[in-house]
Order: C-alpha cells, then sequence, then structure tokens
C-alpha cells in the first residue's frame, strides 16, 4: 500500500506564483469575464492553502515533533505521577 | 442496543441521566439506574422484574448537535475553529492514518467538516466553466445534505474530499458522527434544507477594509504576490461574494463583525479593531451576553485605575438593536487589551457568559494567547460564542433525554 504524502509547502509557494502570473494573463483581455474571475479564485486558494501550510510549520515544535516519534529517549521521557 | 458511556467528567455529562424511576416496584431494591434515550429502545437487564436495570442511553442516533460557521477564506475561520474545539477540551486533529490533506479535523467531542469538500466542480472544471468557489453552481447542496442529515440522524457517511493544495476532489473519507458536528465554509446557511439542519449558526463579517489588511499581512511574504495582486483577487471574487455569502448573515444566530477602531481618526491600518457580537434574541437554547444591565444602552470605558490601557484604549458598548429586521442584543469592543490577565476585570462585567466558573473566559483567551485575535475582540467574542454553544449542546441533550422520558411515560 503506498502512504498518501502531503504536499511540501514550497511547492504550494510555486502554484501560487504560477497562479498569479496565470490570472494577469487571462485578465488581460477581460478583466470581467468568467474565466478572470475564476482565475483570481484560483489564486485565492492557492494563498489560503500555503498560508496555512506555512503556519502548520511555524507551530510545529522540533522538540514535540521528534519525541512522537521516539517517546521513550531520555529528553521525551514523562511521568504522571 | 445503544452504546452507552457514563462520564465522570462534569464537561459534557449530560447525555445519560441517572435517576430513580417514580412508576416501578420497589420491593427488592431501592437503587435502580434508568438512562434516558432518545432512541426508544431498553435494553433490560436482570432476570426478574422485581429488580430490572432499565439501562436506555443516550445512544449515538439522532444525538449529533449541528452547528454552521459562515465566513469568506483567509477571514480567521480556523482560529475560531481552533478556540472552539478548546472550550469543549482536547486537541483537535485531522483523522489519523488518512488523507494527509483532508479538510476535517477531529476531536473527542467536535468534528469540523469543511463544506469545500462539497465543490462539485474541481479547480479545472470551474475554471472551464468559469465560475468561482463562490458560486451555487460550484457546489453540491443535495449530496451536503443528504450527508449532514445522515450524519444528524446517527448515520456516518462517505464524504468526498477536495484537495486544496491540488484542485482535485480525492477518495472519500468515512465520517461518524460525533456530538457535536460544525460545518464550516462558504455555504453553511445558503441552501434552506441545511439550514433548517443546524442547531446554532455563526457568520464571521469582516469589513472590506480589514479584509484587505488581513490580506495583505498573509500574502504579502508570498512570492509573486503584490498589492495590486491582493487587490485585483478581492475584486474579483467580490460579485459573487456579495451575491452568495454575504446575505447568510440574515439567517444566523450570532454575527461576529470586524470593523476598522473608531478610536482614532481615519484609521486603517487594520492593525486596532472595531468588533461587535449581534446575537439574535429568541432563539432556543441561546440566551445572549450583556454588560451591566440587560436591555439598557450603555458605553462603557474601563481603563482607569482597574485596567491598564495605552494608546486609544479601550471602549465596550452594549444595547438592543434590529439586524435584517430581526431582533437583537448587540455587545461591541473597540481597542485592544495591553495585558490579557486583566481582562478578568472586563469578564466579571459582563452576564450570561454560560461560563461554569468565575474567570473561563479570561482563562480561555490565555490558554491561547498565541493565537490571532487574542488581545482584541476578535478573540473574545469567538471565545463567548465558543462558551455559548457548549451551554446550547448541553441544554439540548438534556431536553432529548426529557422528552424520550415522557414519550415513555
Amino acid at each position: 500500500r503506498i502512504q498518501p504524502v502531503r504536499a511540501a509547502p514550497d511547492k504550494i509557494s510555486e502554484k501560487v506564483v504560477e497562479s498569479i502570473k496565470q490570472a494577469q494573463e487571462t485578465c488581460a483581455d477581460d478583466p470581467t469575464s468568467g474565466e478572470c474571475v475564476a482565475a483570481w479564485d484560483e489564486v485565492e486558494e492557492l494563498s489560503a492553502a500555503a498560508s496555512h501550510a506555512k503556519q502548520k510549520e511555524k507551530d510545529s515544535d522540533p522538540l514535540e515533533t521528534y519525541c512522537k516519534d521516539n517517546p521513550e529517549t531520555r529528553e521525551c521521557k514523562t511521568f504522571d505521577e | 442496543m445503544a452504546a452507552c458511556t457514563v462520564y465522570s467528567t462534569q464537561s459534557l455529562s449530560t447525555n445519560c441521566s441517572i435517576s430513580t424511576p417514580s412508576k416501578t416496584q420497589l420491593s427488592f431494591h431501592q437503587k435502580q439506574v434508568v438512562f434516558y434515550t432518545t432512541s426508544r429502545r431498553n435494553s433490560k437487564r436482570g432476570s426478574n422484574s422485581g429488580r430490572s436495570y432499565v439501562i436506555t442511553c443516550a445512544a449515538s442516533d439522532q444525538q449529533t448537535v449541528v452547528i454552521g460557521l459562515a465566513a469568506d477564506s483567509g477571514c480567521g475561520k480556523s482560529t475560531f475553529m481552533r478556540r472552539l474545539t478548546s472550550v469543549f477540551g482536547g486537541a483537535a486533529e485531522p483523522p489519523k492514518g488518512g488523507n494527509p490533506d483532508s479538510n476535517t479535523l477531529i476531536s473527542d467531542t467536535t468534528t469540523v467538516i469543511c463544506l469545500d469538500d462539497y465543490h462539485s466542480l474541481d479547480r479545472t472544471g470551474r475554471k472551464e466553466k468559469g465560475v468561482t468557489a463562490l458560486d451555487p453552481r460550484a457546489n453540491d447542496f443535495d449530496l451536503m445534505y443528504e450527508q449532514v442529515k445522515a450524519i444528524k440522524d446517527g448515520i456516518a457517511v462517505q464524504k468526498p474530499i477536495y484537495n486544496h493544495v491540488t484542485g482535485l476532489l480525492d477518495p472519500p473519507e468515512l465520517i461518524k458522527p460525533p456530538k457535536i458536528l460544525v460545518i464550516e465554509g462558504l455555504h453553511p446557511m445558503f441552501d434552506s434544507r441545511v439550514r433548517d439542519l443546524l442547531d446554532f449558526s455563526i457568520y464571521l463579517d469582516i469589513s472590506n477594509e480589514v479584509k484587505f489588511a488581513w490580506k495583505i499581512q498573509r500574502d504579502m511574504a508570498e512570492r509573486g504576490h503584490s498589492l495590486e495582486s491582493i487587490k485585483a483577487s478581492i475584486e474579483a471574487r467580490k460579485p459573487d461574494f456579495e451575491a452568495y455569502i454575504d446575505p447568510q448573515k440574515q439567517y444566523a444566530d450570532a454575527v461576529i463583525e470586524v470593523l476598522p477602531t473608531q478610536l482614532i481618526p481615519d484609521d486603517n491600518e487594520g492593525k486596532i479593531l472595531r468588533v461587535r457580537l449581534i446575537q439574535k434574541e429568541g432563539v432556543n437554547f441561546f440566551s445572549p451576553v450583556y454588560l451591566f444591565d440587560e436591555g439598557s444602552t450603555i458605553s462603557w470605558i474601563p481603563c482607569g485605575r482597574k485596567l491598564t490601557c495605552s494608546y486609544p484604549g479601550i471602549k465596550f458598548s452594549y444595547g438592543p438593536d434590529t439586524y435584517y429586521g430581526n431582533e437583537v442584543s448587540v455587545v461591541e469592543m473597540d481597542g485592544q487589551f495591553d495585558r490579557l490577565d486583566e481582562l478578568i476585570y472586563v469578564e466579571s462585567h459582563l452576564s450570561n457568559l454560560s461560563t461554569k466558573f468565575y474567570g473561563e473566559v479570561t482563562q480561555q483567551m490565555l490558554k491561547h494567547a498565541d493565537f490571532p485575535g487574542s488581545n482584541n475582540g476578535t478573540g473574545l467574542f469567538q471565545t463567548i460564542v465558543g462558551l455559548k454553544i457548549r451551554d446550547l449542546y448541553e441544554q439540548i441533550v438534556a431536553t432529548r433525554a426529557e422528552t424520550a422520558v415522557a414519550a415513555k411515560a
């Protein structure tokens, strides 16, 4: 079974750049067309996804991430007594 | 048989009630335990009738309380969700072992599903048709209704996943009926059938000025974005937003309105905010929060000896109003706190907060001091709404248990 993998955040960043370029091109001819509006909507969707991914990365604590995988190590052991 | 769990914790313990019945023979045992249910199915334990333990439990069926949260993308839905799930205790996490790009969040009591998962057109499809995600034509309201209804009735569903990274509709994931289901997204109150399923609804109303300031904060660091691209994106989505998203606020039981401050003349930085909590009157199980005296119109500046405020200070207002023809109560906070622990001073003057102990609002705010909005009205009112939803949930469950008992008697 293939494990699903989350898309890397920098890849989303690249997509944002690409989508902005595309939106600017699409809107050059007709700034009120459905295609133009849909293109900018895509920019918004990708920007939101990029910011969520970035936030998730920022929130993660290196020690906590390590301890999730290695709870038995000395730096991770906690006792409830 | 109904699956039953008896909770010893004080919170959310109301889905099973224990009491001595009035109409049974008390020949053998005085002690009898009765659990009430909505499912009208008793499972009798014990062999002779004299000491029959009637165990009927708050089963998972017909127990789910459904909450709707509407807001535009990038308007702090996820922060609100984190505050809400925190009130119920336990962290909300994506489903384990599933699609890593799943939008669902699950905690012990609450499941949050993102309505983007009900897109009928994927990203390419929308581009071909020239419609935005805000357009009803890009969304499958029939499926949304069917699945939300099924979950409310206690039936697990296979819900599609809209992948925000790839823009494709991924294979579905299993959603089991939780105690509280939150549906968040652009259209929770758009379709009247879905709207009727909601036990409570919230709309996050971010004014254009603030939305612009927030998106600059969010996107300016991002490569490719410029002031022009942010402006263009907001402008392009505006007609659809005004046609399909904004009108939903008339149906909301609570609206959190975020506006630029009035304490600084001509401020458009969007850093200091005026936040209004608009609460509908006469909603079942929901009694609005008030300041000092219910029904009066009050303006209050708490700054002074007991609360440290630097420029521009803090100003509260409260009063009755009408909103889309409905009678509402509005609590407003303009400005921001310098020291979060002094929020207790404000909390002690607000009534009907549905807290379980004195200082719970302040405690919740301190717990998440790093979340956006923790020093202004957005965090305060989101936390209050979270407490109101907990109260609403507990009342609904208690009432259902009572009606089930009445039906049996």
